[in-house]
């Protein structure tokens, strides 16, 4: 059961460990299963560990800890045919909720042990298929009395007991354990939906019920065949429910994984409006697991080895003596980062969310300035810091935007506002089409700066077989590029970026 | 399986009665997190928003169990040298000077080489011995006869390696010396670690933990806090102010009011004798309650509707 949840939290984006699981074992052993809120709690801070994680965590538990509904209404003490001794009204089955979710928590988890005695199944009544019974449940005590002493044991009386006696607690419980059975737990899909619960009906013991009906049918005691098969209704509505519920929450997250997956494919400039909130979230996830790969390059210092001239140096007032020690180390440089972007028509598309993704790696890359143009260029580096993307890229194309591209006048204007600070240590990032509109496409601005940075790199969002064509100028400006890249997707971005930052350790 | 329940759930209420005493008042998320992080002998990582009573927690816990507490305040660029041990090098060398002088005397009767080595290899072990080891807060928590609540406070500023570093302490509760072994924790300490999540904490360290999420506390349970960390204050004065900050909190603040500042602010009350909380004395104490200029003014504006909203009329005092 533990191992089930486990799989449907991990369905659901949490990530859990082998060794969490076994944590979670323990926990378990540690605080028993009867107090659900405590339980919650206790699993709550073993198995999720962040505060996204907690939250989908709760709603999970409650889904799946949540008994299938069966909703008999009161217990009616009067007895059936004498098939069982009428069992003192149980407090279990009023159908106070909370109620009945503790006692099937526990149902639940002795159902496990439960399935080994499966073996030794007992006669039950009215049962013609002697072999349908094998699988059904474990009927321990043919239609007796000791079915009223013992609540807890009710599961193991047959489904016309159960449906006769409205035991919705032993209901609830046999759906779980059908379900357990059939492997409700592998369903993938809500077409499987009508299949499943069919099955756990008949692994309940559909079929004993109808014959059971029929029999009685036949001995002319119609309105206890009527009064079954009204339960029988119920039963069914219940167990469609429980599947939904079960299917629905395995298969939450199955959606948006393959949603996202193509997202991160798809060219930025066909995106549509209403993916940008998936999209978002994507480059942040991105963003971030990039990030910590590469802080951990950062400060890479080496210890240990002894950077003697230092030491001796420092050590002459003591005579000579090494009392202090200096050790030599390198400095891994964060790289220094200019990004020029176009954001005329076409191309803004994917300057956003190139500059969305660069933002979003401020912690490793904190000395990065940013441009933007299209017949001017101007520098957008604070605006991004401080405010929320839309309304900077919303006020960048504002101001920088609308006009056609000017290349020329774009590269003069960055050139100016950066070529001093260019050194050794700088990449020059630039996006665009390189479509010059037939005008100055600035290469010679780019061959002075590719003097001085480290290098240049040119990021094209059209297919390397239309560079060149019509007006683009790509051939011409590749030449005084280190490298040049299509860039079209979410995924060549992460790419590009990841090289950057590897090459600059 | 309903005395093992009666046992977990009896244990949490003890916890929760006995932090009351102290002065901490924990809500049962919190008691069953300390539950079971001394009962599965696993750290426990408290995330929050800072002020609320991360590491109070730890304090708290150290006195209830009456045990020491080590804190180690985590900051980057912190070492295993600073955390748990460092050979004193220059008693070391001291003491190397001092017996220079001895060396020809203790060397006396030796005829060769092999043997003055030898004697001198005998030396080499009394210099890295336990006299010359400076311990540091992590291999005093571990040396602690009786065990030790160990505070590792804000590993989310340290860097990557140290975090990499803590995983066998936290998993084994030893430590490996190159030069005197591995050192194994007498008693398992109670370790917390905290974090405000200015950095994703490690997947290897978070699996090891337990984890706990304190968040600003709801008003009953603020209430409770003042009364026991403020008990000068009367009860409408404490019902104002807890109401007060509860509004607050739900405004777009860059920092909003933590319990410290909560507590903070009903001293100022107190200190400054104030018997009703008027637009006045909230806006001129504003700046205990806010740290950054900007909420300060979004919240001036707001004052009197804030004050409507939590039943405080601005004009006529409460009495």
């Amino acid at each position: 059961m533990i191992a089930d949840f486990i799989r449907i939290l991990r369905a659901a984006d949490i990530q859990v460990s082998p060794a969490e699981a076994i944590d979670a074992a323990a926990v378990i052993e540690e605080m028993g299963i009867g107090e659900r809120r405590l339980l919650k709690h206790a699993l709550g801070h073993t198995l999720a560990k962040t505060q996204f994680e907690k939250q989908s965590f709760d709603e999970c538990f409650d889904i799946y800890f949540k008994p299938p509904e069966m909703d008999m209404g009161e217990a009616t003490p009067t007895s059936q045919s004498g098939d069982a001794e009428a069992p003192e009204p149980d407090a279990q089955s009023q159908d106070s909720a909370g109620d009945a979710t503790d006692a099937s928590d526990a149902d639940e988890a002795d159902s496990e042990e439960g399935d080994a005695q499966e073996g030794q199944t007992g006669d039950q009544p009215g049962d013609p298929t002697g072999e349908a019974k094998k699988s059904s449940k474990k009927s321990g005590e043919p239609d007796s009395d000791k079915n009223g002493e013992d609540e807890g044991e009710a599961e193991r009386a047959s489904l016309v007991d159960m449906l006769s006696q409205k035991d919705s607690a032993a209901l609830q419980a046999a759906i779980s354990e059908a379900a357990q059975k059939v492997g409700l737990a592998d369903a993938k899909l809500f077409t499987q939906q009508g299949m499943f619960s069919r099955r756990i009906m008949e692994s309940m013991g559909l079929s004993q019920l109808d014959a059971h009906v029929r029999q009685l049918e036949d001995k002319g005691e119609s309105d206890k065949a009527d009064g079954l098969r009204e339960g029988r209704r119920q039963l069914f509505e219940a167990v469609f429910d429980f599947v939904e519920r079960q299917i629905a929450m395995r298969t939450k997250n199955a959606g948006r994984l393959l949603r996202e997956d193509a997202l991160s494919r798809i060219r930025l400039s066909n995106l549509d409006r209403s993916d940008m909130k998936i999209m978002r979230g994507l480059i942040q996830r991105l963003a971030k697991r990039l990030a910590s790969r590469h802080s951990r390059q950062r400060k890479k210092s080496r210890r240990g080895m002894l950077d003697i001239r230092r030491t001796m140096r420092r050590n002459v007032a003591y005579d000579g003596n090494l009392f202090e020690l200096s050790w030599r180390r390198t400095k891994v440089e964060r790289p220094k980062l200019l990004v020029l972007c176009d954001v005329s028509g076409s191309v803004a598309a994917v300057s956003q969310f190139f500059l969305m993704f660069l933002y979003s790696l401020d912690e490793v890359m904190p000395k990065t300035r940013s441009f933007v143009f299209s017949n001017r260029a101007g520098e957008i580096s604070d605006m991004m810091r401080e405010g929320d993307m839309d309304q900077v890229m919303e006020k960048a194309l504002r101001e920088f935007g609308g006009g056609s591209t000017d290349y020329g006048m774009s590269m003069m204007d960055f050139a100016e506002a950066t070529l001093d600070t260019i050194d050794h240590r700088t990449t020059v990032m630039i996006l665009g089409d390189a479509r010059s509109n037939y005008g100055d496409p600035g290469h010679l601005v780019l061959k002075e700066m590719h003097e001085r940075a480290r290098r240049v790199i040119w990021l094209n969002p059209e297919g390397e077989s239309s560079w060149g064509t019509g007006d683009s100028e790509m051939k011409r400006l590749g030449a005084y590029c280190t490298h040049t890249q299509v860039c079209n997707s979410v995924k060549h971005v992460e790419r590009v970026l990841d090289d950057l930052l590897r090459l600059s350790t | 399986m309903t005395e093992m329940k009666n046992q977990a759930q009896d244990a949490i209420e003890t916890i929760l009665a006995g932090y009351e005493k102290l002065g901490y008042i924990s809500d049962e998320q919190i008691a069953t997190a300390l539950f079971l992080a001394q009962k599965l002998e696993k750290p426990l990582l408290v995330e929050g928003p800072p002020g609320v009573g991360k590491t109070e927690l730890a304090k708290a816990t150290a006195e209830y169990l009456g045990l020491d507490m080590i804190r180690l305040q985590c900051y980057e660029g912190l070492d295993e040298s600073k955390a748990l041990y460092e050979w004193q090098y220059g008693k070391q060398l001291l003491y190397t000077q001092v017996l220079k002088e001895k060396l020809g005397d203790l060397m006396q009767g030796t005829t060769s080489l092999d043997e003055s080595m030898e004697k001198l290899n005998n030396f080499e072990d009394v210099f890295f011995s336990e006299q010359f080891l400076q311990t540091r807060p992590l291999l005093q928590a571990l040396q602690n006869e009786d065990g030790a609540v160990l505070l590792i406070d804000e590993i989310d500023k340290s860097d990557d390696e140290f975090e990499a570093f803590l995983l066998e302490i936290l998993s084994d509760y030893q430590i490996s010396i190159p030069e005197l072994g591995t050192v194994k924790a007498k008693k398992a300490p109670l370790v917390f670690l905290t974090s405000n999540n200015t950095r994703e904490i490690g997947d290897a360290l978070k699996r090891r933990c337990l984890h706990l999420y304190i968040p600003f506390p709801d008003a009953p349970r603020e209430n409770a806090i003042l009364q026991a960390r403020v008990p000068e204050l009367n009860q409408q004065l404490r019902d104002n102010i807890v109401n007060f900050v509860q509004a607050v909190r739900q405004m777009d603040l860059k920092k909003p009011p933590a319990v410290s500042e909560t507590i903070d602010w009903a001293r100022t009350v107190v200190l400054l004798n104030m018997s009703v909380l008027d637009a006045d004395f909230i806006r001129n104490t504003l700046n205990v309650l806010l740290k950054f200029r900007s909420d300060i003014e979004n919240v001036e504006g707001e004052i009197a509707r804030l004050m409507r909203e939590t039943q405080l009329t601005p004009d006529t005092p409460i009495q």
